[in-house]
């Protein structure tokens, strides 16, 4: 297991950049910002404007998401914001509100 | 115990962390580090920040204080700017550190071994290390916050001002001043004098 791993029950108020991939089982307020994966586990809340190569959503996220690849939220995942990225699927079950650009 | 957090080699935080669980730094971190779980800096890992934690182990760099419940442990290159508190405190040799040390509290039955070793038996990076550590960190725990203020003060008493007495020395510049007013005293007559 490599990368970046928020634990849950660990908030982390600020600014996180890098270039690991990115996993969230806590809560991230600020900025989330990586050239790798970002995952966000079923306890993982991002209250954060969020880029990356991609984003796998299987918790809550508040805020703008841009990915280079893909952006998927899974069943029981909560997306509210605006997705920016060639690749969009939401999962039966996942939640979602806000715009799309596939930006083809 | 919650799940732990690593801030991977390539991740940095500018920002707070704080929460329950432990945690492994091998980023950076620009902010204050606060869990109620073990925290460790690894040997790439750099904070500039507080940190406050159960047990906190480090074995890369430090810019600020390290508080911990139960203890801290600084490792072979490791570099500490900051104050130490906890039970237990330990500091292997090649660890450097500059900032005071306070042994604080009932001290709880070491966990595991009280200094852990390094990963890495990197003998040369000590040697280099050695000659620093013995010239810089004794005399720099009283230097850094406490002693610009009695060294500008109190030149009346050296080097014998203990870090935690030197909040006293203050008082050291009015002593000459009573003896002057004394000599003003004087001065008055000479005045007359003339």
């Amino acid at each position: 297991m490599a990368g970046t791993v928020i634990g849950e029950g660990l908030t982390i108020e600020g600014e996180l950049t890098g270039d690991d991939e990115v996993v969230v089982h806590g809560t991230v307020r600020g900025t989330l910002t990586t050239s790798d994966a970002v995952s966000v586990g079923s306890s993982g809340v991002v209250e954060a404007d969020l880029t990356a190569s991609s984003v796998t959503v299987a918790g809550q996220v508040t805020g703008n998401v841009v990915a280079q690849e893909r952006v998927d939220i899974q069943a029981g995942g909560r997306l509210v914001g605006d997705v920016k990225s060639a690749r969009f699927t939401i999962a039966d079950g996942a939640s979602f509100k806000g715009s799309v650009d596939m930006d083809v | 115990m919650a799940a732990a957090t690593i801030i991977g080699q390539g991740t940095s935080i500018r920002g707070n962390l704080r929460g329950s669980g432990s945690i492994e730094i091998r980023g950076r971190v620009e902010g204050d580090v606060q869990v109620d779980g073990d925290v460790a800096i690894g040997e790439d890992g750099a904070v500039n920040g507080s940190v406050s934690g159960a047990q906190i182990l480090v074995a890369g760099r430090v810019g600020g204080d390290l508080t911990g419940s139960e203890a801290v442990l600084l490792e072979r290159g490791a570099r500490v700017i900051g104050d130490l508190v906890a039970p237990r405190i330990g500091i292997a040799e090649g660890a450097l550190v500059r900032g005071r040390v306070r042994t604080e509290g009932e001290p709880t039955a070491p966990r595991r071994a009280a200094v852990v070793p390094t990963r890495r038996g990197d003998t040369s990076f000590i040697a280099k290390q050695k000659p620093a550590v013995p010239a810089a960190p004794k005399p720099a725990p009283a230097p850094p916050a406490k002693v610009v203020a009695p060294a500008a003060a109190a030149p009346v008493v050296p080097p014998v001002t203990l870090p935690i007495a030197a909040v006293e020395p203050p008082p050291g510049p009015p002593a000459p001043v009573v003896p002057s007013l004394g000599k003003g005293v004087k001065a008055k007559k000479k005045v007359k004098r003339s």
